[in-house]
């Protein structure tokens, strides 16, 4: 490997490093990808600003321990549904590669999005291609600096505000600008501000594709997920080779020549810097530009598109592709599955929680009527988006008596309510030393609205 | 019809552009150490509130959930560092010496 030094102002964080000046495009897969990326950032950006009620619509309240998504609130007891919502993300990664291969990498990731629209200003900035080449090796004078200057104003304000938009996806994004306006941001919004600008700045504006080579490890597994079925970007050999250049008007099949004028377009456009030409590369993240970039220069030179193209290795060899294959099928089961059983535990959630908690300090206590009593602190946590009014009732042991402080348990949505209860038996309705005894909590206005909640009723040795 | 595209002059060839051997590890190690580390606080906390840890631990100390948090993530983030940078050394060093 050569090591010559990077020229002068082209020097990355790591030696050894090439910088790769991605060349700029015009087609369809790039207007595409323009598309997703309005799309995503424009979701990213604009959400946190729309409320929902009362409320942000997507809020992760970390310091309530609570989150809004839309109309619902999900709890830390709700965490099996995040890990499940994962689960199903994760398939659906799956599924998407076996069937159409890197999508996600060329459309969707955020290093890619971020990244695309670094470039869009690294290109307002310092020009094309050409032009950026040429300003790095240029000694450092005026327009340098001005075109340097311009684009890390435009590279960190962004980051900034991607930074910020960030923390107010955690803590209200209204409430975070009025604080930022006014100086008074907290240590760690401030800490978290800074730790995301931070990072997007330097994934997407100079770590770029070699995330993706050396971080990713979708990179390196994607392949499982891959047969001879899957859509993957690929030169055609055979149409394309033997390459080389031409005058123009000439047969020059006469003269041997395939397809490819050897115009190395597809290799400046690509943002990892790879040659398609040399086949199916880990380093390829199927963003397409390659494509877009030959189907231009065909139309030129008056050839048909398609001398790089989606197409899957079957299709390469002119056999017949498979769309609906046994892996593909496997995996969309599993996944439809998954989000059926997601949909049913989120419609199904019951919004109530009840934790009983003993007396530490006495296992129970006689009272002067011959009672046995054990005293329990109830936590009544109200999931539901509406206040309500509870009953609570007792069962269990014969003669069993609750005793509460209140009479009128209404606990407000979002709200929990603690509240001690006595519980009291007959000394002769004891059967055994311990027992179990069930609390159930229902609510006064919507009967579907209960929960039971077995604990420990302690009393002294019953007499034989 | 456009002008035929003229060749690249930048000489640029795949297979250079590549990290140091050192960049490499420390990426290798920083970045899955993190989604570990955010995987692990996520998990943790969502079952412990740091709030309650915290009066079991240090009830003295006014720290605040966001702290605790904070504190957590680095916690758990050094840790799976630590232990992926042993792996690399490991790996790395030795009598058994593979193919470079």
């Amino acid at each position: 490997m050569k090591t010559d030094p990077a020229p002068k102002g082209a020097e990355s964080y790591y030696e050894a490093s090439k910088k790769v000046y991605p060349k700029e495009i015009k087609g369809r897969f790039q207007r595409l990808r323009t598309l997703a990326v309005f799309a995503l950032l424009g979701l990213y950006y604009l959400l946190p600003w729309v409320n929902w009620g009362d409320h942000q619509a997507l809020l992760f309240d970390l310091p309530a321990r609570k989150f809004y998504i839309f109309g619902l609130t999900f709890w830390p007891q709700d965490f099996y549904l995040m890990a499940w919502l994962l689960i199903i993300a994760a398939v659906s990664l799956f599924f998407f590669t076996a069937l159409a291969g890197r999508l996600w990498c060329g459309y969707a990731c955020p290093q890619t999005v971020w990244t695309e629209v670094f470039l869009w200003m690294e290109h307002w900035t310092e020009g094309d291609r050409r032009h950026r080449m040429k300003l790095d090796k240029a000694p450092w004078g005026r327009e340098k600096i001005l075109r340097k200057g311009s684009k890390q104003l435009l590279w960190i304000s962004f980051a900034a505000w991607t930074g910020f938009t960030f923390v107010g996806f955690f803590t209200p994004i209204d409430e975070l600008g009025a604080r930022l306006l006014t100086l008074d941001l907290g240590r760690w919004e401030t800490f978290w501000i800074i730790f995301y600008s931070f990072a997007t700045y330097g994934n997407a504006g100079y770590m770029r594709e070699q995330v993706c080579k050396y971080m990713c490890p979708y990179a390196r597994f994607q392949s499982a997920m891959f047969d001879r079925d899957t859509l993957v970007i690929s030169y055609d050999v055979e149409r394309g080779e033997p390459r080389g250049s031409r005058k123009r008007g000439i047969d020059y099949k006469t003269q041997g020549l395939g397809d490819c004028i050897d115009c190395t377009l597809c290799v400046q456009v690509c943002p990892t810097g790879i040659d398609i030409r040399e086949g199916l590369q880990i380093d390829c993240i199927a963003c397409a530009a390659c494509v877009d970039a030959c189907d231009e220069v065909m139309d030129k030179v008056g050839y048909s598109r398609g001398l790089v193209r989606y197409t899957t290795e079957n299709a390469l060899e002119k056999k017949e592709t498979w769309v609906l294959r046994p892996r593909l099928i496997v995996y969309g089961v599993i996944l439809m599955a998954l989000i059926a059983g997601f949909a049913y535990a989120v419609g199904h959630r019951m919004p109530l929680v009840l934790d009983v908690i003993r007396d530490r300090n006495a296992l129970y206590r006689m009272t002067n009527h011959g009672m046995i009593e054990n005293v329990y602190t109830l936590k009544i946590m109200n999931m539901d988006t509406a206040a309500h009014r509870y009953t609570l009732e007792v069962d269990g042991l014969s003669g069993i008596h609750l005793d509460l402080d209140t009479d009128n348990i209404t606990v407000e949505s979002g709200e929990v309510a603690t509240l001690a209860a006595r519980v009291r038996v007959p000394e002769n309705g004891m059967t055994e030393s311990g027992n179990t005894i069930t609390l159930t909590l229902r609510a006064t206005d919507r009967p579907d609205l209960k929960i039971s909640e077995p604990t420990r009723f302690i009393g002294p040795a019953p007499r034989r | 019809m456009g002008q035929i595209p003229s060749s690249d002059e930048s000489g640029l060839e795949p297979g250079e552009r590549t990290w140091s051997q050192r960049a490499q590890d420390i990426a290798a190690v920083a970045w899955p150490s993190f989604l570990v580390g955010a995987m692990a606080t996520m998990l943790f906390f969502a079952f412990i509130d740091p709030t309650v840890l915290q009066e079991a631990t240090f009830p003295s100390w006014d720290l605040g959930r966001m702290t605790g948090y904070a504190l957590g993530f680095f916690f758990f983030w050094g840790i799976a560092f630590a232990s992926s940078a042993l792996t690399l050394f490991l790996a790395r060093s030795g009598t058994r010496r593979g193919p470079n």
